[in-house]
């Protein structure tokens, strides 16, 4: 079912939302947008084509979070509500719904499930809208998806003039937008071809065709020590990565609290071990760990690759680095012989 | 294991009923841990298998994974030992009989027993990564379990003979007719008659037989890096040879990444693997 959400009734359906849901939706922060509890007085920042620099993982795995209150004289400890109200998520984009997706076969794995992830991805509807110019620093069609791909989305949004055009994807989206009007035949045409244009305009980034594999044989080559030469180890890439998941546990004794907080694998003390031994204790280690992960381990593990092309690490990384000019010159790096 | 709903960040309460230095210079100190509930009990030797580790959890220091170091048919504890190393080591260092502590586990894979039975063991343990072979050999000396494995051969390596852990127990396995046990020191000693020199050299002297048999290693990564080759040479398949790995963990349920060896995570796809599954993976150890 499709539907025609006048841009002047957008207010006045987040409100209404607002009654039943927290709303959360991308508001302008200095000169980034970002999710934010919606207000009537909020700001909305929702023209294509910026995303928010504060990636919308941390709704559901906040940058620090309390995992259990505890007394430690007397060891006791007690759980915290994992569970939000009903939550409702507007202008999340393509890359980033994929990312939830991805991010499920971590927290909502057969083996362990983790509550607090799977409370709040439970309690959560999302609105994602579509882009239609995607900027420079973006290639999601690279990486199996799409400016308005609708993997991992409840809706999805396509912009018009004066209006935006509403594709149901899920059960949990259809009463929302049931008080609007369908859209036309004309509509739907419309958006079709906006949809194709922007996907067509997105050139292929690198080639991911036999690239785990490459990979998976330069691991002891030199490749790692040009691309990493430059890095400054801040870890922005992973901390604004929609699909990095990396914590670390610890007890804040002053508030009596366990929590996790986002961790990086771009940290040298994120593997240094009680021994002294560190596994990773160059840059060289830690940007392979960083890509290996993404472009290679994610592939053994769901043959999906870890990265939804959002282009964060790209934009914001402060000398510049590019994970796309990375693989290409990985796709390019001869073999060496690492071994007598 | 599956979670089943519950939340699997919880440390189980448990109370400490043991706790008693393991070597003379204090650096080893061994906990007896006791449930405080009979259910958690129950739920804990219902899925415990030599080989796996369990955080331990105290609150405001935070947590550490540790190996297993008794068998199930022991008791209704669990024992630990723990070298002091760290601010948390330094702190479980001073708790005593009757003191709380939390504990999540088991954790991670543990030995492959059931692939193992019908062979003969080879177990070589280094320092205090002895702790999970000691479970091990202990598993396998109940009069239910023995007649699962064929000839059972220890061998154990530790710097001195001060740093040698559960002596008076092992000092009983000498007068065992199923079994043979060497142990090493570094440097000769007074009053030290069994073995001295570095474990793979052990091995290498007591050269075990690899007919129908699988060579368990743990010990510190140098030991494990040198005692592998020595299997090899003896004979031993890569999939005969099994080692148990350690990494910093945090949550040891494999989410919170930092534990990865490739594809693997060391706390749930291990911690035990074979030689012939650490040949697959790339060389972030």
């Amino acid at each position: 079912m499709m539907y025609i959400l006048e841009k002047k009734k957008l207010n006045k359906i987040l409100s209404t939302w607002a009654q039943e849901h927290e709303v959360f939706v991308p508001q302008k922060v200095e000169e980034y947008s970002q999710f934010l509890p919606y207000t009537e007085d909020s700001e909305l920042a929702l023209k294509s084509p910026h995303n928010t620099r504060y990636p919308p993982k941390a709704l559901f795995l906040p940058q620090s979070e309390v995992m259990l209150k505890f007394n430690n004289r007397t060891q006791k400890y007690e759980e915290v509500n994992t569970t939000p109200k009903s939550r409702l998520v507007f202008g999340v984009r393509p890359c980033d719904a994929k990312a939830f997706r991805l991010l499920d076969t971590v927290f909502d794995a057969e083996d362990y499930a983790d509550p607090y992830w799977k409370a709040k991805r439970d309690a959560t509807i999302l609105i994602g809208i579509g882009c239609e110019v995607p900027p420079s620093t973006c290639f999601c069609t690279t990486v199996g998806g799409g400016p308005f791909n609708q993997d991992g989305l409840d809706a999805i949004l396509t912009e018009l003039e004066g209006s935006y055009l509403v594709q149901i994807l899920t059960e949990k989206a259809e009463t929302l937008f049931a008080s609007l009007s369908p859209a036309t035949i004309e509509q739907e045409k419309q958006v079709e071809a906006i949809q194709t244009k922007a996907h067509d305009s997105m050139s292929p980034a690198f080639e991911t065709d036999g690239l785990k594999q490459k990979l998976d044989q330069i691991f002891e080559s030199s490749y790692w020590d040009k691309i990493s030469e430059s890095c400054l180890g801040c870890g922005i890439c992973t901390f604004l990565c929609p699909t990095c998941f990396c914590f670390d546990i610890v007890d804040e004794v002053q508030r009596k609290e366990r929590v996790r907080n986002w961790d990086t694998c771009m940290f040298r003390i994120y593997s240094q071990e009680a021994s002294g031994h560190n596994p990773r204790p160059t840059r060289r280690e830690r940007t392979r760990q960083r890509l290996m992960h993404k472009y290679s381990y994610w592939l053994d593990h769901i043959d999906e690759i870890g990265c939804t092309g959002c282009g964060r690490c790209v934009r914001y990384c402060p000398v510049g680095l590019d994970i796309r000019a990375m693989l290409r010159t990985a796709n390019t790096h001869e073999s060496e012989a690492v071994h007598a | 294991m599956h979670n089943n709903g519950h939340n699997p960040y919880k440390p189980t309460p448990m109370h400490i009923v043991r706790a008693y230095y393991e070597s003379n210079d204090r650096s080893l100190k061994t906990l007896e841990l006791v449930f405080d509930h009979q259910a958690d009990r129950d739920e804990f030797f219902e899925a415990y298998n030599p080989g796996q580790f369990c955080q331990l959890s105290i609150f405001g220091k935070g947590e550490a994974p540790f190996g297993v170091a008794s068998a199930a048919w022991e008791g209704d504890f669990v024992r630990f030992t723990i070298q002091k190393m760290g601010s948390f080591t330094q702190y479980a260092h001073q708790l005593q009989a009757g003191d709380a502590i939390g504990m999540r586990g088991p954790l991670g894979n543990g030995f492959p027993l059931e692939d193992w039975k019908g062979k003969n063991l080879v177990i070589i343990g280094g320092g205090c990564a002895f702790s999970t072979l000691y479970a091990l050999t202990k598993h396998v000396h109940h009069p239910q379990n023995r007649p699962d494995f064929d000839q059972l051969v220890v061998i154990y390596g530790a710097r001195t003979s001060g740093l040698c852990m559960y002596k008076h127990d092992i000092q009983s396995w000498y007068q065992r007719d199923d079994m043979e046990i060497h142990q090493a020191i570094d440097v000769p000693e007074e009053d030290w008659s069994h073995h001295v020199g570095y474990v793979p050299d052990v091995v290498k002297n007591v050269a075990p037989s690899p007919e129908n048999a699988v060579a368990v290693v743990c010990g510190p990564p140098i030991m494990t890096k040198y005692t592998l080759p020595v299997l090899v040479e003896l004979g031993f398949a890569p999939d005969t040879i099994f080692t148990s790995l350690e990494k910093r963990m945090k949550c040891g349920i494999g989410k919170c990444g930092r534990c990865n060896i490739g594809s693997k995570y060391i706390c749930k796809d291990g911690p035990v693997f074979s030689l012939a599954e650490l040949q697959e993976l790339p060389d972030d150890i």
